[in-house]
């Protein structure tokens, strides 16, 4: 008989867009693209989470959650932990790495109890650490032997089908056409999980000017659905 | 360059250089006692190949402003990119107001910036940048091959701001509408400060919105006392005037000093040139 790989159900689990981290309230910027009218239909929303793909999400959570996952030791963990909160300029998008970050945590312990998930869900309630979801999926990855691509694939995956769900319901578009976006991610999610692998440890935290300054105006921006 | 604080006056305590780049004569532009640099660059541009180290300490209560002459030119770089590195160290109480001119980075040249600062909590950093779309023959922007420029913060020895940004026209498309989409220049100032707090950043968020009508700039506190403030434009001398307009108000706020009127290339009314009792002049 065959079987799954035993990380499957584990993963799937934690990858659920449903997972209660709040994603649904985190719009990371889109919501000031609404404002303006640069997204407003399928099209359009389906370039932007392309883009947001292959910058922000890439050289930020991508690389967190692979250097997350090779991190050798808990100081290793401790200083990308700093280097994801110094990267965020945003007060918003630390705020929301932050809130999802210390959710995360809580159901991978409970998913994937073990001690690197334990030692830094301690870091963060000692402020030690700021918390992100990133590195506590990549964490809890680790522990259940997931091989790299398929983790990053995963926690990409993931993140655009909140942003998606998000956008159904704030620009508003269909449910189909959320599907059809989602499917057109593949081959993007793809080629992002194979740069992510690739690049040098020094580039995370690189940033998107434009999309920086959304997430800063989202601040002001008034009648907000999200909370970034 | 090491500025220390003497009777009531800033001024370099030592100062060294070799290779292309210079400092002119210190200057006083107010009675603050505040000193001014101006980096000077008599080749014109950096070149392929070149590494620039500018190592700046502010001790204890001093204060520095520095600029720059020109705008950073970059010229093509066929032997290997151009850096330039910035290490800064501030004491308790120091200042450092750093507003270089624009960078302009010709047809196929890569330019790699890293600026690291060490400063101590009680410490002042005021640090901008604007970048343009270059310079090519043919009149055609962001033709030049890649613009990376980062800067690490430190306060107290602990990491507080990472700001990491890279220009790659042929590799991301620079019109995204998350990257720069229509606009050519882009502005990043950097303060860290114990009294910046949340208000402060809403006074200046207000201060500016008369100067940002299409809505291309952001303002958002930091991690640490701090705060970012990234801008898109068309044009140099709009985002300057968002810098300056933002450094004036926290000199007078904070310090009773006017803005920054430096008046370059010619002697300015209130240029008052130091009687040069630190180190040897340039």
């Amino acid at each position: 008989m065959t079987s799954s790989a035993s990380y499957l159900l584990p993963l799937l689990q934690l990858s659920d867009s449903a997972l209660p981290t709040g994603a649904f309230s985190h719009s990371f910027g889109l919501e000031s693209y609404l404002e303006r009218a640069l997204v407003h239909d399928e099209a359009t929303f389906g370039v932007w989470v392309g883009q947001f793909l292959h910058q922000q999400l890439t050289y930020s959570d991508g690389m967190a959650v692979r250097l997350a996952a090779t991190a050798g030791d808990r100081r290793q963990v401790r200083d990308l932990d700093l280097r994801m909160a110094a990267q965020a300029l945003p007060r918003q998008i630390r705020a929301a790495g932050a809130t999802m970050g210390a959710r995360m945590l809580q159901i991978a312990g409970l998913v994937v109890p073990c001690q690197s998930l334990e030692e830094y869900r301690q870091d963060v309630s000692d402020g030690e650490c700021l918390g992100h979801p990133a590195i506590a999926f990549g964490l809890a990855g680790r522990q259940l032997g997931v091989p790299l691509p398929e983790m990053l694939g995963t926690y990409l995956f993931s993140t655009v089908t909140s942003l998606t769900q998000n956008a159904i319901r704030a620009i508003p578009i269909g449910q189909n056409a959320g599907q059809r976006v989602l499917r057109a991610s593949h081959p993007e999610i793809a080629s992002a999980v194979e740069r992510i692998i690739r690049l040098d440890p020094e580039d995370l935290g690189i940033t998107a000017p434009a999309l920086e300054i959304a997430q800063m105006r989202h601040e002001y921006q008034r009648a907000r659905m999200f909370m970034s | 360059m090491g500025i220390g604080l003497r009777a009531g006056r800033s001024m370099a305590t030592r100062q060294y250089h070799q290779g292309a780049l210079r400092v002119i004569r210190p200057h006083y532009l107010d009675d603050s006692g505040q000193v001014t640099y101006v980096i000077v660059n008599p080749g014109g541009g950096y070149l392929g190949g070149d590494r620039y180290v500018i190592d700046i300490d502010v001790d204890e209560g001093a204060s520095l402003l520095l600029t720059t002459q020109s705008a950073t030119k970059v010229y093509r770089t066929p032997n290997g990119h151009a850096q330039q590195d910035t290490n800064i160290r501030l004491g308790a109480g120091a200042v450092l107001e750093y507003l270089p001119d624009q960078l302009i980075a010709y047809r196929e040249s890569t330019y790699r910036q890293r600026n690291t600062v060490h400063m101590h909590s009680d410490a002042t950093l005021v640090m901008a940048e604007v970048v343009t779309p270059g310079w090519s023959p043919d009149g055609a922007r962001f033709r030049f091959d890649e613009i990376r420029l980062r800067t690490d913060v430190y306060i107290d020895g602990r990491l507080e701001v990472l700001d990491h940004v890279l220009i790659r026209p042929g590799a991301t498309e620079v019109e995204d509408m998350t990257f720069l989409g229509a606009e050519t220049h882009v502005a990043s100032l950097l303060v860290v400060d114990r009294r910046v707090n949340q208000e402060l950043v809403r006074r200046l968020h207000g201060l500016l919105k008369p100067l940002d009508p299409r809505g291309l700039m952001g303002i958002s506190l930091l991690k640490c006392p701090g705060f970012a403030l990234r801008a898109q434009g068309g044009s140099t001398e709009e985002l300057n005037r968002i810098i300056s307009t933002v450094v004036g108000a926290l000199r007078q706020g904070w310090n009773g000093q006017g803005p920054i009127d430096l008046r370059k290339g010619e002697p300015g009314a209130h240029r008052r040139p130091a009687e040069d009792k630190g180190g040897k002049g340039p």
